[in-house]
């Protein structure tokens, strides 16, 4: 094996594992530690090791290392970490609706770091907040006779998401697909990266019914965990939670994993912007800062 | 390198020594040993935790984050008997297997 060979055998296999911790230590710790950080706006304000105390001791872990990075960078950089920063000094510390003031800086920052126009509002429709606790959804059936053993790619992703069920009723829009022959790609990605919001509350909605569901149907948005800086494309697909869940909007098992946040008393908020995107260029799923 | 509350109870020098060995390149080197403290933060962080209730839990990250090497030992050890020992059996068992995934490339080479 060459040098090469065995520094990226190594280097994967590490990588994995360390992965693995992670995962293993919010699965048994993510309450408290949700707790903790909700608690503590302080938490990751110009701190990159303060985020990354609880995850590992060193930024930028899993991303491949060139000779030319390593040189350009004295320290390693996790890019989240600046936008949780950026977020956080805007946010209130209580987790309530954000004044338009509030959602125009957020907005800025958001297209500023992802480089596509991200808004709370577009076309004149908005939603009933911004900003709020997210909750856990089910996995949507995408056409009819689609059930949890036909519904993932791969085992990996059956054993890591086949915990949370199906919801037994169809998304707001029905079906992905008229058939399992006819389900595409973004079908697939849809109802991967889909959260439920609560359409029925946007201001406007009893009075223009026909037009707001037909702008909400897939919409793209745009979901950041603002703690962690983590962030994710998604579209609206259902709607929903009722209001007197206390949750404002819901994820997939698939956005709600990425996102570091869980149901229950560990729940935690997240901030969820539309992204005008009418080329539809803007790829479903994690993403980061340019 | 960063120092952590439980460096003086835990030594990765001659874990770093073991990547040092390795024929690659000096930023595939630097890169590994990140990823092999990670690994021992990690399981450390997650050792500390389970011991904990959830109120404590609370209070360890307040004090992890606050970096008062001082009180964060003051607390552990009125949490948690023999941590010390607990931290160290933990980061040894991980270092093995650090270890022995260094001397699985190196017997390929």
């Amino acid at each position: 094996m060459d040098s090469s060979g065995h520094y990226r055998k190594l280097a994967d296999k590490w990588i994995k594992r360390h992965r693995d911790f992670q995962e293993q230590l919010w699965a048994s710790h993510g309450d408290a530690i949700n707790d903790f950080i909700n608690s503590t706006k302080n938490f990751a304000i110009g701190s990159i090791s303060g985020l990354m105390l609880l995850s590992s001791p060193a930024a930028n872990l899993i991303g491949p290392v060139s000779a030319l990075t390593v040189e350009e960078q004295k320290l390693p950089v996790d890019k989240s970490a600046f936008l949780a920063s950026d977020v956080l000094s805007v946010l209130p510390k209580e987790v309530r609706p954000l004044t338009p003031e509030e959602e125009n800086s957020i907005s800025q920052i958001f297209t500023r770091d992802f480089g596509f126009k991200v808004a709370h509002e577009l076309s004149g429709i908005r939603l009933n907040r911004s900003y709020g606790y997210i909750g856990a959804e089910q996995h949507l059936a995408r056409y009819p006779g689609d059930t949890m053993t036909t519904h993932f790619e791969d085992s990996s992703d059956s054993s890591k998401f086949y915990s949370s069920g199906m919801a037994p009723g169809l998304g707001a829009w029905g079906y992905f697909a008229n058939s399992r022959s006819e389900l595409t790609q973004k079908d697939i990605d849809r109802e991967k990266y889909y959260i439920a919001v609560q359409t029925f509350l946007a201001p406007g909605f009893a009075e223009h019914t026909g037009k707001y569901i037909t702008f909400f149907k897939f919409r793209k948005m745009l979901v950041v965990n603002p703690h962690t800086g983590r962030a994710i494309v998604v579209v609206i697909g259902d709607a929903g939670p009722a209001e007197w869940t206390g949750k404002s909007l819901g994820g997939s098992p698939e956005v709600m994993k990425y996102l570091e946040r869980v149901d229950g008393s560990g729940r935690g908020p997240v901030l969820y912007f539309f992204i005008d995107d009418p080329e539809d260029k803007v790829p479903l799923g994690p993403i980061e800062i340019k | 390198m960063i120092k952590h509350f439980y460096s003086y109870h835990v030594e990765i020098d001659s874990l770093i020594i073991e990547i040092e060995s390795l024929p690659i390149e000096e930023h595939e080197k630097r890169h590994l040993v990140e990823l092999a403290e990670s690994q021992v933060h990690n399981a450390i962080l997650d050792s500390i935790l389970s011991e904990l209730i959830t109120e404590d839990k609370r209070l360890f990250l307040k004090h992890l984050n606050s970096k008062n090497h001082e009180i964060i030992w003051k607390f552990l050890r009125s949490k948690v008997k023999d941590i010390e020992e607990k931290i160290e059996g933990v980061a040894l068992s991980v270092k093995k297997e650090l270890y022995r995934d260094i001397r699985e490339i190196k017997g390929q080479s």
